[in-house]
């Protein structure tokens, strides 16, 4: 029999053992396998060598850096817009509004379709001859030989269009916290309004704000469909060369070196960014 | 077939959602969305660090195979490439009594298919099947490296039902290993209402008043094929160095905003939308093209098109080679070859088809992609035959271009 005490100082694992044993078969394997895949060299038909190639990096690199910079752009601008959309939403939800529900309802609602629908829609919503071309045509704002579809901005209002909950929800649950009689109190300092927005309800949204960010950009840096679909190979990012190297062209090594890559490129900008806005909001918003 | 391009889920939502997507590309899409499940497997199979015997080269050309009472025969073939009802199949058991067909539906993807059986051939095992079904570039690909049974050709007499211009391609000379399936063609079709013309050239995809509008495959073996025919140049006597002067043709007309995308099958979907202009285009398609959108064509350019070919092949040792052989034979009987054309409606290689069709179906005995006449069948041409590594570079350069 074990003595309780034991069993104490056990249990914790034993309630992490699930846990760990997910993130042992599907995390540390996969990334495990991964890097051992990204050092082989070789192909298909003649077989893969490890080889400790590390110059698959480089190649990949200079030979995909062109798609780098465009994922962290495309998800970067489109986080900033998700952010400068959501954040006013948020808050009239969060402090305005009496149909709080509904409007949740209304920004989730798009998620009851598949991801890869919605952006497909898009594609006919934005064809050159729907009305929204021909619209912005005969307002002038497009040429005459203009076009939506199949160019950055459709990629990026696409990455934006798809990822704009996960940024305005996260945003509502911290607005909706922060605690009315601190507002309340700095305008009774004689704060402005504004002022009391500005030192009082952006920095407790804070936690939001990184979590938002996060959760719109990390998976945006990774994106493929909206490039994919809206744009054309001139947009494409490196979700688009990782899954064609994996799935079209096997080459394994390349694919799995990008994906590390775009790991470790995200982990430093998550870090970067959370040393930029403090760490302590980092594990506020994980609350 | 052609490679399919796995990107094409836009359009088979479409399709699905409209009825019109072929059972062949349903499945083929359904088995791409598969894919990860067999890259991963191909993925381990690479960790085992497996090592290559590639191209060791065919060891003998002829072989003998003895007729015997035939039981069994292992069919493996793309999804719906055979009529369903399964008549043909049927018809051939009452031919052969005491055999069965076991007809198998499992070549959804080349690629695919390949990474599955690989080891086995590289291991020197029978796959246990009799037929497999693939198109040029792969079929050349195994019989490069010796992995295609020789047939023994006593067996299989209506051979010579086969077309002219597909008996001697590059890469088996004499048809020793293969025999045509289906065949189906890839050139351009456009939209007369937005190109305010007729096109009659590869070249025209090119027009500066066509900026933006245009679409090419993604798969460099139509769209760098079709490059080397508007160079001038045979693509039967091209080589890597053609091909690629191809891709960067593409590349700078992509370059210069020419190109709107770089596609699969869902090019239909941007001349549906009024997106494309001017599409290089499978034939196969052409039917449900021209419903969806009235007036659209499919034109086999002065310089010519492709003509890829879906071919039958005996993997190393088959179990049934002589039932194998029966079966080639049969589907080579215009009678049998007109039946699966009216059922599938691919280019039949037989000989003697479109006549023996007068009786089956009247209204598909003309019907250009399906029987395409003399002075069309000059202008076919095969897609370029390149080594493995060949074709990896050719991927490769074209991956550089549609940017993934």
């Amino acid at each position: 029999m074990v003595s309780l005490r034991t069993r104490r100082a056990l249990f914790p694992y034993i309630l992490l053992l699930p846990g760990l044993a997910w993130l042992i078969a599907f995390f540390l394997v996969p990334v495990l396998t991964q890097s051992y895949v990204s050092l082989e060299s070789g192909n298909l038909e003649q077989g893969f060598q490890f080889d400790w190639a590390w110059h698959t990096y480089s190649d990949a690199l200079s030979s995909y850096g062109d798609q780098f910079g465009r994922s962290f752009l495309y998800a970067g601008v489109a986080t900033v817009i998700a952010l400068v959309i959501s954040f006013p939403l948020a808050y009239y939800i969060a402090f305005k509004s009496r149909r709080k529900n509904l409007l949740l309802l209304l920004i989730i609602l798009p998620f009851f379709t598949s991801y890869l629908v919605r952006t497909i829609a898009w594609q006919t919503i934005l064809s050159d001859d729907g009305f929204v071309v021909n619209t912005l045509q005969s307002l002038g704002i497009l040429g005459p030989n203009g076009r939506l579809l199949a160019t950055t901005t459709a990629v990026i209002a696409g990455i934006t269009y798809n990822f704009l909950p996960f940024m305005a929800l996260p945003l509502y649950v911290s607005l909706e916290k922060i605690d009315r009689r601190l507002i309340e109190a700095a305008t009774d300092l004689y704060a402005s309004r504004w002022t009391a927005f500005r030192k009082v309800t952006v920095p407790l949204a804070l936690p939001g704000i990184f979590a938002g960010s996060l959760l719109t950009f990390i998976p945006a840096v990774g994106d493929f469909i909206n490039a994919q679909f809206l744009g054309t190979s001139r947009q494409y990012m490196i979700g688009n060369v990782i899954q064609s190297k994996f799935l079209v062209t096997t080459d394994y090594p390349t694919a799995a070196a990008l994906s590390f890559m775009l790991m470790g490129v995200i982990l430093l900008a998550v870090f970067a960014y959370a040393k930029a806005l403090g760490t302590r909001n980092l594990t506020e918003a994980a609350v | 077939m052609t490679d399919p391009d796995r990107r094409e889920l836009d359009l088979f939502f479409e399709q699905v959602a409209e009825g019109r997507v072929s059972r062949r590309q349903l499945i083929r899409r359904l088995g791409a969305a598969g894919l990860t499940m067999s890259s991963a497997g191909t993925l381990l199979a690479a960790c085992g660090g497996v090592k290559g015997t590639d191209t060791g080269g065919p060891t003998k050309k002829t072989a003998s195979h003895p007729k015997v009472a035939i039981k069994e025969l292992d069919f493996s073939n793309w999804p719906y490439y055979m009529d369903p009802k399964r008549n043909v199949l049927k018809e051939y058991e009452k031919a052969h009594p005491g055999s069965h067909v076991k007809y198998t539906e499992e070549i959804n993807d080349l690629d695919e298919f390949f990474g599955k059986v690989r080891q086995q051939l590289q291991r020197g095992e029978s796959l246990n099947r009799d037929i497999v079904v693939l198109t040029d570039w792969m079929a050349a690909r195994w019989v490069k490296a010796g992995w295609v049974e020789p047939k023994d050709k006593r067996n299989i007499p209506n051979e010579k039902n086969l077309q002219p211009n597909l008996q001697h391609p590059k890469w088996d000379p004499n048809r020793d290993f293969t025999l045509p399936y289906q065949s189906g063609m890839s050139a351009i079709a456009y939209n007369p209402k937005k190109t305010g013309r007729k096109l009659h050239s590869i070249g025209e995809l090119f027009d500066p008043k066509f900026k933006g509008h245009v679409t090419m495959l993604s798969d460099p073996h139509d769209s760098a094929g079709l490059m080397v025919l508007l160079a001038g140049k045979k693509t039967e006597d091209a080589t890597l160095d053609d091909v690629l002067a191809g891709i960067d043709k593409i590349d700078q007309e992509n370059k210069k905003g020419q190109i709107r995308r770089f596609t699969g099958n869902d090019y239909i979907t941007d001349m549906a939308k009024g997106n494309a202009w001017v599409s290089v285009a499978y034939s196969g398609d052409l039917f449900q093209l021209r419903k969806d959108i009235p007036g659209v064509q499919f034109v086999i350019p002065d310089e010519g098109a492709l003509l890829w070919t879906d071919n039958m092949m005996m993997p190393q040792k088959p179990p049934h080679p002589y039932a194998a052989e029966t079966m080639m034979n049969f589907v080579y009987e215009p009678q049998i070859a007109a039946q699966l054309a009216a059922a599938i409606a691919y280019v039949s290689p037989v000989v003697g088809t479109q006549e023996a069709m007068q009786k089956i179906d009247p209204s598909l005995v003309h019907a250009p992609t399906v029987f395409p006449d003399d002075a069309t069948r000059t202008k076919l041409h095969p897609y370029v035959t390149l080594t493995a590594s060949e074709e990896r570079q050719m991927n490769e350069a074209m991956q550089k271009v549609t940017g993934a």
